[in-house]
């Protein structure tokens, strides 16, 4: 079974558990943590504030890719 | 390890919300955090998190103290703030080591680190007997006129892993003087200092039959830092962290009409002039951008230098990194140690691949060290053709970027054009130059010097910057008025009711 990062998941988790989706999200131009500190919020919120139109198709992407490089 | 954890009251299993020596309040449902050294990967100690439950414990006696410690007269309070800084002086190397061990910066920054809570200790001791208010001449007769201030209340002080200790105690030493308690939500990724100081801070208020003054709520941002900054019992909320995350503070707060003292993103440049003196100029740069592995607020990230100068101090600089040791903070000769976590050293890389992206040119460094551990870095020179989109971002990393100009206005230009304004400096020999530099069509930051680097700052000036850095003040200088309430006052002692302004009313 892949890696199960849904938009619920606290950005607090995001980075502890999957490191490598910081990178991914850099890349996309989304960044989720500043200052070395993960942001206070779900991975869902920071994607709907940074523009994101499609939101699942974005966790798939990112789910695949942590699958991918696990 | 085990040596420093026991001289730091440190054990395998710590609770994280403390309100004084006898007032360490444990939830069942706590979540654990775990404490990694960030040079080995390997666990150093728990901590039972601070839940919704024990931070409403926490605070209520932090709110319950303030009533009593704010009719303490100040210079008293100061004694108790001279006996910390006394107790921090017994501790300083076993709680420079922890700082070292939990967050990864050399030894030397470590015990720098705890220095500094020593020196504004001494700073706050001194202005407890200086926290003056103004006179002034009342208009009316016979009125005196004057203003003075107040303790503010329970205040919150949220820091980040970067100065595990030393910001808190800006604060916190500062706000006790000023008749304030003060509760902490330190970084996740370092709670194990939090503790210590909290250990240290306990034996000192019992030491003086009190407790919270100082305490702790050691817990997830979205849970305790969240609870922080909506709790209209908090007047103040001191934020040191990220721009994203102070405007998320700042609005919070000021939507309940609290009070904040932010300190956020840096992106400090030092422009180096043709009339620069170059070894001076490279030594600083050194310091400034690999210095805590380019993790400081404070850290230069932008060299803005004269194209007549360009290639001999590129070349000096990359002969500066080719000499710096890399490897376990805590041996000695060490300059640079680790990132603090994994995700910090996947977010540089992909901004390096912005960088290149970009236009920019790795001629130094920019690569994983997996033979010192998963979290080592080199540090990292990236020319750049112009100060494009990921030059303007805060990347918490050692990279530097290079940029060259032709004029002085060019230079001021391009050091003001980032949305940060924390820390800047400039290397020249020209008094011309320099004056022109602090001049108010000079730097736009909160800090400007003139041949000495962005980082590194004494405690004796007042600490914050412009822009998006959040525009607050920590530390020295007359940054306690932050924490304390101004009232004017006009006494009459006359027996004539004169109204200001020369009105008459009802005569």
């Amino acid at each position: 079974m892949g890696t199960q990062v849904t938009p619920d998941t606290q950005i607090e988790d995001l980075v502890k558990e999957y490191p490598l989706a910081v990178g991914f999200l850099t890349r996309q131009g989304i960044r989720c943590i500043r200052c070395g500190e993960p942001l206070w919020c779900t991975l869902g919120e920071l994607l709907e504030e940074e523009g994101v139109e499609d939101l699942q198709q974005f966790i798939i992407e990112l789910n695949s890719f942590l699958t991918k490089e696990d | 390890m085990k040596e420093i954890l026991k001289k730091l009251q440190i054990k395998d299993m710590n609770i994280g919300a403390c309100a004084g020596q006898e007032d360490w309040y444990e939830d069942p449902t706590a979540e654990e955090v775990v404490s990694y050294n960030p040079a080995t990967g390997e666990p150093i100690a728990r901590v039972l998190q601070a839940t919704e439950k024990t931070y409403g414990q926490v605070l209520n006696t932090t709110v319950e103290s303030f009533k009593s410690w704010r009719m303490m007269p100040a210079p008293k309070r100061g004694l108790v703030v001279r006996d910390l800084g006394l107790a921090l002086r017994e501790l300083k190397e076993p709680l420079g080591d922890l700082v070292t061990l939990e967050m990864g910066k050399i030894k030397a920054e470590g015990h720098g680190e705890v220095q500094e809570m020593i020196d504004i200790c001494d700073f706050a001791v001194g202005l407890s007997r200086q926290l003056y208010g103004l006179t002034m001449h009342s208009e009316r007769p016979a009125h005196r006129m004057y203003e003075q201030w107040h303790p503010l209340g329970a205040i919150g002080v949220i820091t980040a892993f970067n100065f595990p200790v030393a910001v808190w105690s800006w604060n916190a030493a500062i706000a006790a003087v000023c008749g304030d308690t003060v509760v902490w939500k330190p970084s996740s990724d370092t709670p194990l200092t939090a503790v210590a100081v909290q250990h240290i801070a306990n034996k000192v208020m019992a030491d003086h039959g009190l407790k919270g003054i100082f305490n702790i709520s050691i817990g997830r941002g979205s849970i305790v830092g969240e609870r922080m900054i909506n709790d209209s019992r908090l007047p103040l909320i001191s934020f040191t962290g990220s721009t994203r995350m102070g405007r998320r503070v700042s609005e919070a707060v000021a939507r309940r009409f609290g009070s904040t003292i932010l300190e956020l993103g840096g992106n400090n440049a030092i422009i180096v002039a043709e009339d620069a003196d170059m070894d001076m100029a490279v030594r600083t740069i050194l310091f400034g951008a690999v210095g805590t592995a380019g993790q400081r607020c404070t850290t230069t990230r932008r060299i803005i230098m004269h194209k007549s100068i360009a290639k001999e101090l590129t070349d000096k600089i990359v002969k500066a990194y080719q000499q710096v040791a890399i490897g376990n903070p805590l041996q000695d000769g060490i300059l640079m140690g680790p990132l603090v976590t994994k995700g910090a050293v996947e977010d540089m890389m992909a901004a390096l691949e912005k960088a290149e992206e970009q236009g920019g040119k790795v001629i130094y460094g920019g690569k994983r060290l997996p033979d010192h551990g998963e979290q080592f870095v080199e540090p990292t020179i990236v020319k750049m053709p112009a100060q494009t989109e990921i030059v303007h971002i805060e990347t918490f990393a050692p990279i530097l970027y290079l940029l060259e100009y032709e004029d002085i206005e060019e230079a001021i230009y391009l050091h003001n054009e980032v949305p940060q304004g924390l820390s800047s400096a400039i290397f020249t020999t020209n008094l011309l130059t320099a004056e022109r530099y602090l001049s108010h069509e000079g730097s736009d930051c909160g800090i400007a010097n003139v041949n000495i680097g962005t980082s590194g700052a004494e405690i004796g000036g007042a600490f914050g910057g412009e822009k998006e850095t959040g525009g607050g003040r920590e530390s020295g200088s007359d940054s306690w008025k932050g924490y304390m309430r101004r009232q004017t006052n006009t006494i009459n002692w006359s027996k004539e009711l004169p109204l200001a302004q020369g009105i008459k009313f009802g005569d």
